[in-house]
C-alpha cells in the first residue's frame, strides 16, 4: 500500500492547527541543519583568521565579489518575486523571473570561478596553506549549494512550464525558495566575514 | 495562507523596497572597504549591515515575519547555538 | 496469520518499504547485527588485554580493532537501534499512520547498510587506528582505512539528520485528537530531545569529517601542523557532536525506562512534566559543555571552570529523573518481567556511570584519570549498564508488539542475570585500574594492573555468553512463540491499543487521547481504544 497516498489533510491536524505546513517544516528543519554544517566551516576559518592571522586577505578581490554578492541578492528578489506571479496563476511570468534566477545563479558561480582562477594565479590554492584551505572548501560549498539551487531551479522551471505547479498547487516554488534564499543568507556572512572584515 | 499579492501582506514594503534595502546596505558596505575605514568602526558596521541583510531576508523573502514561530525558531535557535561554538572555538 | 503471507511478510524487511514499522525493524536488526560484530571486536581485545604483554596482536592491529570497536557501537549499534525504536513507536505512540516522510524515512535506514560496510571495507584496506575519536594529526597520517572510516561516519550523520527531521516533523505534525504536548509518551520526549540534538549537533562533526578527508585526500592544510594548522580544532569539532552523541545515546534509553517503570509497577509515573523538561533541559544543557573532554588539550585555563560547572549542572536533571522512577515505582505492585529486571538493572548502572561522570566533570580529578580505564569504565556503564540495558528492557517489552507472538520468560530472566554479572564484572575493575594509573587504549600494560584485566576479561566472556539465550529466545520466540495479545502488559499508551503486531495503516481507526499515558489506578479510561482484537 502506498504510504504517500494514504496520507490526508486530517493526518496534520494537529501540525495545522499550529500553523505549520509539513513540506515547510521538513524545509525549515533541514536548513536548521544546513546552519549548523556551514557553522562548522565557518568556525574552522574564523579559528585560523583570529588565531594565525591571514595575509592572504590582501589578495582577495572584494569589489568584484561585492558585484556577485549583488548578484545575489538580485536572484532572491527574483526568486520571491516569481513564487507571487505563480500564486496568481502569471505562469509567464513565474517562468520567465525563474529563467532570470537560473541565469543570476549562474553568473555568480562564474563570478565565484574567476575569484577562485585569480586566487590561484597569484599562488592561493586549497593546498597552499591554511588559509587556502578553509576559504576553498567553505566558499566552495556554498558554490555547490549554489549549483545544486540552479538545478533545482532548472526542475522547478519545467515543472511551472508543464502546469504542474500553478496558482493551486505551488508549495514546491516557495520551498524552493526558502532554500535559495538560505544560501543567499550564507553568503551574506561569508562575504562579511571573508571579504570585508579583516 | 497562500495567494499573496505583490505585498507580503497589505501594509507591509513590498519586495522591491526590500531588495532596494539590500542593494544600499551592500553598496554602503563596499563603500566602507573601498574607503578603508578602519577597524573596530569598520567591523562594527560590517556586522550590523549583514545582520539587517540576512533578518530582511529572512523576514520578508522566507516569510518568516508573517509564518508560524516554529520556523523563526528553527533558523534563530541553531544560529545562536553556532555564534557561541564560533566564539568558543575562535577563543579555546 | 496463514503461512502464505507470513513467508510473504519475511521478505519485506529485505527491501525498500515506506512502512515504519518495517523500517524499525530493518534499523534493529542491522544494527544488531553490529553488536554482535563489535562485541567480537571486543572479545579480540578483552583477550590480549588478559596478560600484561602484547601476545595476541601486534600494537597497530590492536589499534585499529579498539578503534573498530568503539566506532562500531557508536555509530552502528546503539544510534542507530535507538533510531529503530524511534521509527517503530512513535508514529503508533502519537496515533498516527506513518511518519511524516515515509520515503526520506526509507532512505535514512537504507544509508546505513552500505555505511557499514564502507567501515567493514576500512579495516581490511588499513584499517583506522587512531580511536573513535580520530585525534589529528594522528589520523590524518594513519592507514588508508581511515578515509573510509570518514565517509562511513559521514554517511551514517545524514541518515541520523534525515531522521530526526523526520522524527520532530511527526510528532509536531500528526499527533491524533486529544493528544496534547503533555500526553506524550515520555518515549516521545525523549526522541524530541535526542532529535533536536541529531539535527544540531550532527552537521559540525560531518564539516570536520570532511577536514579530515581533505587532509588526507587532497593535501589541504586544516590540521597539517607545520603548516599553522591546529589539533585542537579538530577536538571542538568533533566533540562539539559527540558530547550531545552520549545523550543522545541514553535520552531515548531513558524514554524507554520511563514507558516500563509505570506499566511493570502499576502506578503512575512520577513527575511526569519533570521528566519531560528534564529531557529537554538534558539536550540544550548537553550541547554547550563538550570541552570538558578536552581539559587537558591546552586550551585556555580559563574556560575550563566555567565548563565543568556547566557540565556538573546536568547531573540535576539527571538526578531529577532517576529519582522521578524511584518515586514510580515505590509501593508500587512490581511486576518482574524481564524488561522490568532489564529497567531496574538499568537504575543501579547508570548511577554508577552518572556518578562517576560527575567525578570526570571535576577538572582535578579529570586532570588524573583522564584517557586511563577510569574514562573506560564510566562510558561502559552508562552506555552498557545505561543504554544497552533499556535496549533489551524495550526490546523484550515491544517484542510482543513487534512480532505478535511472546517471549520465553525464564529465558528472559536468564539473559538478565547473565548480563547483569557480566557487566558490572566487566567494568567494575576498571575504575580501580584507572585510578591507579593504567592509560586506555594500551595493548600492553604494567603487571601491576593484571588481576583487574583478568576479571574484566572474565566479565567480558559472561557478557559474550549472555546474548546467547537472548538471540536463541527472539529467534525462536519469533518464529514459534506463542501468540500475543494485543495489551499483553496492559498498558495505556496508543501502541498497546492495536493488535499485535499492528495492521499497515497502525489503527483500523485514528484514536482519540482521552487521558495521560501513565494513569494506571484511575478512575477513567485513558485512551478510547480503536477496535483492538484480542490475541488472534
Amino acid at each position: 500500500m502506498s504510504h504517500q497516498a494514504m496520507q490526508h489533510a486530517e493526518d496534520f491536524r494537529a501540525g495545522h492547527a499550529l500553523g505549520l505546513d509539513h513540506r515547510k517544516l521538513g524545509m525549515w528543519l533541514f536548513i536548521a541543519s544546513e546552519v549548523m554544517f556551514f557553522g562548522g566551516l565557518i568556525s574552522a576559518y574564523l579559528h585560523y583568521k583570529y588565531t594565525l592571522g591571514f595575509p592572504e586577505t590582501t589578495d582577495l578581490n572584494v569589489v568584484l565579489v561585492g558585484i556577485n554578492t549583488m548578484v545575489l541578492l538580485t536572484s532572491s528578489y527574483t526568486v520571491v518575486s516569481a513564487l507571487t506571479a505563480i500564486r496568481q496563476g502569471r505562469q509567464g511570468r513565474f517562468a520567465a523571473l525563474l529563467l532570470l534566477t537560473i541565469l543570476l545563479g549562474v553568473a555568480f558561480l562564474t563570478g565565484q570561478l574567476y575569484e577562485f582562477a585569480d586566487l590561484y594565479r597569484q599562488g592561493v590554492t586549497l593546498t597552499s596553506g591554511v588559509f587556502g584551505s578553509s576559504f576553498f572548501t567553505l566558499t566552495g560549498f556554498h558554490g555547490l549549494h549554489v549549483a545544486v539551487g540552479v538545478l533545482w531551479a532548472i526542475v522547478t522551471l519545467f515543472r511551472g512550464l508543464r502546469g504542474t505547479l500553478n496558482a493551486e498547487h505551488n508549495m514546491a516554488v516557495e520551498i524552493f525558495g526558502l532554500y535559495w534564499h538560505f544560501v543567499d543568507i550564507v553568503w551574506i556572512v561569508l562575504f562579511t566575514q571573508i571579504y570585508l572584515i579583516v | 495562507m497562500q495567494g499573496s499579492a505583490t505585498r507580503p501582506e497589505k501594509g507591509r514594503p513590498s519586495y522591491g523596497v526590500i531588495f532596494l534595502g539590500l542593494v544600499i546596505l551592500t553598496a554602503i558596505e563596499l563603500g566602507i572597504s573601498v574607503l578603508r575605514v578602519l577597524p573596530p568602526l569598520s567591523t562594527a558596521l560590517y556586522l550590523l549591515f549583514s545582520g539587517l541583510k540576512v533578518a530582511l531576508v529572512a523576514a520578508f523573502y522566507m516569510h518568516l515575519r508573517q509564518d508560524s514561530r516554529f520556523y523563526t525558531a528553527a533558523f534563530v535557535l541553531p544560529a545562536l547555538l553556532l555564534l557561541v561554538f564560533a566564539l568558543l572555538t575562535i577563543a579555546i | 496469520m496463514t503461512t502464505a503471507s507470513a513467508s510473504v511478510s519475511w521478505r519485506r524487511y529485505f527491501w525498500w518499504n515506506t512502512d515504519h514499522k518495517v523500517i524499525g525493524v530493518q534499523y534493529i536488526v542491522t544494527s544488531f547485527f553490529f553488536f554482535i560484530l563489535g562485541g567480537a571486536l571486543a572479545g579480540l581485545v578483552r583477550a590480549e588485554l588478559a596478560s600484561p604483554a602484547t601476545d595476541l596482536l601486534d600494537g597497530a592491529t590492536y589499534n585499529q580493532v579498539m578503534t573498530n570497536h568503539g566506532t562500531l557501537m557508536i555509530f552502528l549499534w546503539v544510534l542507530p537501534v535507538l533510531a529503530g525504536f524511534g521509527n517503530y513507536l512513535i508514529p503508533l505512540m502519537i496515533g498516527a499512520r506513518d511518519m511524516v516522510f515515509p520515503r526520506l524515512n526509507a532512505l535514512s535506514y537504507w544509508m546505513i547498510p552500505p555505511a557499514g560496510m564502507l567501515m567493514i571495507a576500512s579495516f581490511f584496506a588499513g584499517g583506522a587506528e587512531a580511536g573513535w575519536t580520530a585525534y589529528v594529526p594522528l589520523s590524518i597520517g594513519g592507514p588508508p582505512g581511515q578515509t573510509l572510516w570518514a565517509l562511513s561516519v559521514m554517511l551514517l550523520g545524514i541518515s541520523a539528520i534525515f531522521g530526526a527531521i523526520n522524527f520532530l516533523a511527526t510528532v509536531i505534525m500528526m499527533r491524533a485528537p486529544g493528544l496534547s504536548i503533555w500526553r506524550l509518551p515520555l518515549f516521545v520526549w525523549g526522541m524530541i530531545a535526542t532529535s533536536t540534538l541529531i539535527l544540531t549537533a550532527t552537521p559540525v562533526l560531518t564539516s570536520g569529517l570532511i577536514m579530515v578527508a581533505l587532509d588526507r585526500v587532497v593535501g589541504t592544510h586544516f590540521f597539517t601542523v607545520t603548516s599553522g594548522g591546529d589539533p585542537v580544532l579538530w577536538q571542538n569539532l568533533f566533540w562539539f557532536y559527540s558530547h550531545p552523541a552520549v545523550y543522545i545515546m541514553i535520552l531515548p534509553a531513558m524514554g524507554i525506562i520511563s514507558e516500563i517503570f509505570p506499566v511493570f509497577a502499576r502506578k503512575p509515573i512520577f513527575g511526569y512534566r519533570m521528566i519531560a523538561m528534564s529531557s529537554m533541559a538534558i539536550a540544550i544543557l548537553g550541547l554547550t559543555v563538550w570541552a570538558h573532554h578536552m581539559f587537558t588539550s591546552g586550551m585556555d585555563p580559563r574556560l575550563r571552570v566555567p565548563y565543568m560547572v556547566s557540565s556538573m549542572v546536568i547531573a540535576v536533571p539527571t538526578g531529577i529523573k532517576i529519582f522521578s522512577w524511584l518515586a514510580t515505582i515505590w509501593n508500587g505492585k512490581l511486576r518482574l518481567t524481564t524488561p522490568m529486571l532489564f529497567a531496574l538493572g538499568f537504575i543501579s548502572m547508570f548511577l554508577i556511570g552518572g556518578l562517576t561522570g560527575i567525578f570526570l566533570a571535576a577538572i582535578p580529578v579529570d586532570l588524573h584519570v583522564h584517557d586511563t580505564y577510569f574514562v573506560v569504565a564510566h562510558l561502559h556503564f552508562v552506555l552498557f549498564g545505561g543504554s544497552v540495558s533499556a535496549v533489551y528492557a524495550g526490546l523484550y517489552y515491544w517484542f510482543p508488539k513487534i512480532t505478535g507472538r511472546m517471549y520465553d520468560e525464564k529465558i528472559g530472566r536468564t539473559h538478565f542475570a547473565l548480563n547483569f554479572i557480566g557487566t558490572n564484572l566487566a567494568y567494575l575493575p576498571m575504575f580501580i585500574a584507572g585510578l591507579m594509573g593504567m592509560p586506555r587504549r594500551v595493548a600492553a600494560y604494567d603487571a601491576s594492573f593484571t588481576s583487574y584485566n583478568q576479571w574484566a576479561t572474565l566479565g567480558a566472556l559472561i557478557l559474550a555468553a549472555s546474548t546467547l539465550p537472548f538471540l536463541y529466545n527472539a529467534v525462536l520466540s519469533w518464529a514459534r512463540g506463542p501468540k500475543a495479545a494485543a495489551n499483553p502488559w496492559q498498558a495505556l499508551t496508543l501502541e498497546w491499543q492495536t493488535s499485535s503486531p499492528p495492521p499497515p495503516e497502525n489503527f483500523p481507526e485514528i484514536p482519540t487521547a482521552t487521558g495521560d499515558p501513565y494513569d494506571y489506578g484511575e478512575p477513567s479510561p485513558a485512551a478510547e481504544p480503536a477496535a483492538a482484537p484480542a490475541a488472534g
